[in-house]
C-alpha cells in the first residue's frame, strides 16, 4: 500500500470544498437560474413596478363621457382623449352604465361631464362641480392622480372657465362687482378662452406651491436603487439557504463521518462552505446590479470598493445565517421549512418586499435586527445618497459582527456534530 | 495485543449520559489481517469504532495507532479510511471526482492525488465506471466507491461499517475479494457486517461485544471449536405444521425451534444423530453443517442476528 504523505494544510481542503460546491451547482440548471438568472428577473419586476407608482407615470385606463355636449364640454373631452396622462378613451353620451366598467376593473377612472361649466360670472357655487371623476375603492390611487391630471389639463388649456369660477367666488364674497369691473372680467376671459396661460409646470395655478425633487431629476432612480438591494440580499439569503443545505445531506448520507478522520477535520469543510458561499454570492450581487447599471443607469461602479466591500459582508452573513440555520437542522426537509421562514420573516420585516419607509414606526424599528436592513441602508447610503465611509461605518460594522458570529457559532456546531 | 501491532485499544471505558456504553474493552490489530467486530444492536460497536477513529476520548483507557492517540493527532487519523454504511459519496460528482476530493481532503497534494486516484481505479476495478456520476450507479458499484474513497488516501487502518449491505450476492462476493486483496497488501481492516457467512470467509480474527463488553475474541475456527467442540449444527425443515407428539420427538432429539410461534423450522447441536430417526419425520429436508460464526452469535446471544446488528 501507498504510505500516508505530508499534510497540505487547509487551505487545499477548502479550495477542494469550494470545488465540489461549484461542481454541485454548475450540474444543477434549476439552481443556476435560481441563483443566476432570477435575482435580475425578479429585480426588473420591482424595478418596473416601483417606476411606475409615482403619479406622473402611472398607466393608468380612463374613459370621458361628455353628457352636456356643448362646444365647450366637447373640447374638454377631446382635450382629455389627446392628453397624453390621460389619454382618455371618448365614450358616448348615452353609454349605458359606464359606471360599471370601473366596479369591474376594466378602466381605473371615468370622467364624466356632466353640467356646462360656467365660463363667465354667472357660475351657480352651490351647484356640484361640473366634472366628476369616478374610481373604484380598489385602486385608492387612480381617483386622486386622474382628478388630479384632469384638473391641470383644464388649468393649462381651458384657463377661463378656473378663472370665471374664482373670479364668481370672489363675487359672492366680496361684491358685487362693478359694471366696469364686470366688463373688464368678461373680456379677459373671453381673451383667456382663446389664449389659456399654459404654464403646464409644477407650480399650481396661484403660484403659492411649487415641488421640488431632491437627488436628482429622476424620483424614479431612487426606487430601483432601493430595490436593487433589496433584491441583492433577499436573494443572498435564498442562495446561501440553498447552498447551506448541503451540509445536511453530508451529514445524512455519513459524509461527515468520513471527513472527520481528515487533518482538518469538519470544522474546515463548513470553513469551505462559507468562503464558496460568499463568493457565491458576491457574483450574484454583481449580476443584480450591473443589470441595474445596464437597464436603470444605477451608477454602482462610480465606488466600487465601499459597493465590493458591502457586497462581500452581506453574502458573509447571508452565508452565516444559512450554515447556522442547516447545523441546527436535523433533517434537509427542516432545513427547508426553517429556511423559508427565517428568509421570508427577515426579508419582510427589512424591507425587502415593501420599502422601510412605508412600515409603521415600531416595524421600522424592528427592521434593525435583519441583515436586509443593514445591507440595503449600506448600499442605498452608497449609491443613492452618496454617504461617506464614516456613515457606512455603521452597517458594515453590524455586517461583520453578524457574519462572524454565525459563521464562527456553525464551526462550532460542526465540531460538535463530527463527534 | 503484540508489539507489531498496528493499532491498540486498552481498557477502554466510555460512559454517555450516566450509562456505561464500554467498558474495559482491549482490542489490538495488526497489517493484513481481517477482523470482525460483532454484536447485537447497542453493544457498543458504533462507540468503540468512535473511540478507534479519535472522534470519542475514553473516559479511562488508551488507544495508540502505532504510538499516537487518534484524538490527539492529526497525523495518525489520516492513517486510518473510515466506510460508513450509508453512501458517503457526492452523487453529483463522477467516481473520479470523488475519488480525487477525499484524496484532496485527506491531505494529498494535486500530482500525489492523480496517482492515487489511478491507483485505487485500479485496485478497485473501478475504470470502466470512473467518469460515471455516482448517483447514475448500481447499488454494488457505489457501495465499492465507498470503499474506494476510503482507502484513496492511503490509510493503513481500514474501519467499515456494514460494507456489504443491500447489494446482490455478485456484487458481495465482488467486495470480499477487495477486502482480502487490500489486507493482502498490508492493511489492517476491522469491519462490522449481519452477513457472517461473509465474515467467516474473510476474516482472521472475530471480536464479540455484548453490553460493552468484549466477551469473546479470537480466530474464528478456534472460538468454534472451542465452544462447539466436534458438534455439528443439524437443520430440519418440515413438510407441515408438526402436532404435539411431533414436537416431542423433535425436542428429544435435541432440536428447537428456530420460530416457536411457527415452528417449521427446527435446529440443534448434535455431535450425531439417528439417522434412521431423521429419515422417518415428515421433512422437506434436513442438513448437517459445521457450526460457524452465526452459529456462535446465536449461542453468546441466544437469538439470529438481524440486519441493523451487525
Amino acid at each position: 500500500m501507498n504510505r500516508p504523505r505530508t499534510s497540505t494544510g487547509v487551505l487545499p481542503m477548502i479550495a477542494t470544498v469550494c470545488r465540489v460546491m461549484a461542481l454541485a451547482l454548475l450540474r444543477d440548471r434549476g439552481a443556476m437560474l435560481m441563483i443566476f438568472a432570477l435575482p435580475p428577473l425578479m429585480f426588473f419586476v420591482f424595478a418596473e413596478v416601483f417606476s411606475g407608482t409615482d403619479g406622473d407615470s402611472l398607466q393608468l385606463r380612463v374613459q370621458v363621457q361628455d353628457r352636456v355636449g356643448s362646444p365647450t364640454t366637447g373640447a374638454l373631452a377631446e382635450a382629455m382623449v389627446a392628453d397624453p396622462s390621460l389619454a382618455a378613451a371618448l365614450l358616448p353620451a348615452d353609454a349605458p352604465d359606464p359606471r360599471r366598467d370601473v366596479t369591474t376593473g376594466e378602466v381605473d377612472a371615468l370622467v364624466v361631464i356632466r353640467t356646462e361649466p360656467a365660463a363667465d360670472l354667472g357660475a351657480d357655487l352651490d351647484a356640484p362641480p361640473p366634472i366628476v371623476v369616478v374610481s373604484d375603492a380598489a385602486r385608492g390611487l387612480a381617483g386622486p392622480v386622474v382628478a388630479a391630471r384632469v384638473q391641470r389639463l383644464v388649468q393649462r388649456e381651458f384657463t377661463h372657465l378656473g378663472v370665471a369660477r374664482a373670479a364668481a367666488l370672489i363675487d359672492a364674497l366680496a361684491g358685487p362687482y362693478t359694471v366696469e369691473q364686470q366688463e373688464y372680467l368678461g373680456i379677459a376671459l373671453e381673451e383667456l378662452a382663446g389664449e389659456p396661460l399654459n404654464d403646464g409646470g409644477g407650480a399650481s395655478q396661484d403660484g403659492l406651491v411649487a415641488q421640488e425633487t431632491l437627488n436628482g431629476v429622476d424620483p424614479d432612480r431612487g426606487g430601483i436603487s432601493y430595490y436593487a438591494g433589496a433584491v441583492a440580499i433577499l436573494f443572498l439569503l435564498f442562495s446561501a439557504m440553498q447552498g447551506a443545505i448541503s451540509m445536511i445531506d453530508e451529514r445524512t448520507s455519513g459524509i461527515v463521518d468520513r471527513l472527520v478522520a481528515t487533518p482538518g477535520g469538519y470544522p474546515t469543510v463548513v470553513g469551505g462552505k462559507a468562503l464558496f458561499l460568499v463568493g457565491q454570492g458576491v457574483v450574484q450581487v454583481t449580476l443584480i446590479f450591473a443589470f441595474a447599471g445596464v437597464f436603470y443607469g444605477i451608477n454602482w461602479l462610480d465606488r466600487f470598493g465601499p459597493w465590493l466591500l458591502t457586497a462581500v459582508l452581506a453574502a458573509a452573513t447571508a452565508a452565516g445565517l444559512a450554515l447556522l440555520t442547516a447545523s441546527l437542522c436535523s433533517s434537509r426537509q427542516q432545513a427547508q421549512t426553517a429556511s423559508s421562514f427565517v428568509v421570508l420573516i427577515l426579508s419582510a420585516i427589512g424591507g425587502s418586499m415593501v420599502p422601510r419607509f412605508m412600515m409603521p414606526e415600531w416595524l421600522r424599528e424592528l427592521g434593525w435586527i435583519t441583515p436586509n436592513a443593514w445591507a440595503i441602508e449600506a448600499w442605498q447610503g452608497l449609491l443613492w445618497r452618496d454617504a461617506s465611509l464614516v456613515e457606512l461605518a455603521p452597517a458594515w460594522i453590524v455586517l461583520a459582527a453578524a457574519a462572524a458570529i454565525m459563521i464562527g457559532l456553525s464551526l462550532v456546531r460542526a465540531g460538535r456534530q463530527a463527534a | 495485543m503484540t508489539s507489531s501491532s498496528l493499532l491498540v485499544a486498552d481498557d477502554l471505558a466510555f460512559a454517555f449520559a450516566g450509562r456505561r456504553v464500554l467498558d474495559a474493552v482491549s482490542l489490538a490489530l495488526s497489517g493484513g489481517e481481517i477482523v470482525a467486530l460483532l454484536g447485537p444492536n447497542g453493544a457498543g460497536k458504533s462507540t468503540l469504532i468512535r473511540l478507534l477513529c479519535g472522534r470519542l476520548r475514553p473516559e479511562t483507557g488508551t488507544v495508540r495507532l502505532e504510538g499516537h492517540d487518534p484524538a490527539e493527532s492529526a497525523s495518525a487519523r489520516r492513517r486510518i479510511g473510515l466506510v460508513p454504511q450509508r453512501i458517503a459519496l457526492y452523487p453529483h460528482l463522477t467516481v473520479r471526482e470523488n475519488l480525487d476530493v477525499f484524496a484532496r481532503l485527506a491531505g494529498l497534494a494535486g500530482a500525489d492525488s492523480a496517482e492515487a486516484v489511478g491507483r485505487i481505479l485500479a485496485t478497485c476495478d473501478l475504470h470502466d465506471v470512473a467518469d460515471a456520476r455516482c448517483s447514475t450507479l448500481s447499488g454494488g458499484w457505489q457501495r465499492r466507491t465507498n470503499i474506494a474513497c476510503g482507502v484513496v488516501h492511503g490509510p493503513e487502518l481500514l474501519i467499515l461499517d456494514e460494507p456489504t449491505v443491500g447489494i446482490d450476492l455478485p456484487a458481495r462476493r465482488a467486495i470480499e475479494q477487495l477486502l482480502t486483496r487490500l489486507a493482502g497488501d498490508g492493511m489492517a481492516v476491522l469491519m462490522t457486517s449481519h452477513d457472517l457467512d461473509e465474515l467467516g470467509r474473510i476474516c482472521d480474527r472475530a471480536a464479540f461485544l455484548d453490553a460493552g463488553q468484549l466477551v469473546a475474541e479470537g480466530r474464528p475456527e478456534t472460538l468454534i471449536r472451542q465452544r462447539f467442540g466436534e458438534q455439528r449444527e443439524w437443520s430440519i425443515e418440515l413438510a407441515d405444521w408438526p402436532d404435539d407428539a411431533l414436537c416431542r420427538k423433535l425436542a428429544t432429539l435435541g432440536l428447537q425451534p428456530e420460530d416457536a410461534e411457527a415452528p417449521l423450522r427446527w435446529r440443534g447441536l448434535a455431535e450425531a444423530l439417528d439417522l434412521d430417526a431423521l429419515d422417518a419425520l415428515p421433512a422437506v429436508e434436513w442438513r448437517v453443517r459445521r457450526p460457524g460464526l452465526e452459529a456462535l452469535w446465536r449461542d453468546l446471544f441466544g437469538r439470529t442476528p438481524e440486519a441493523d446488528d451487525a
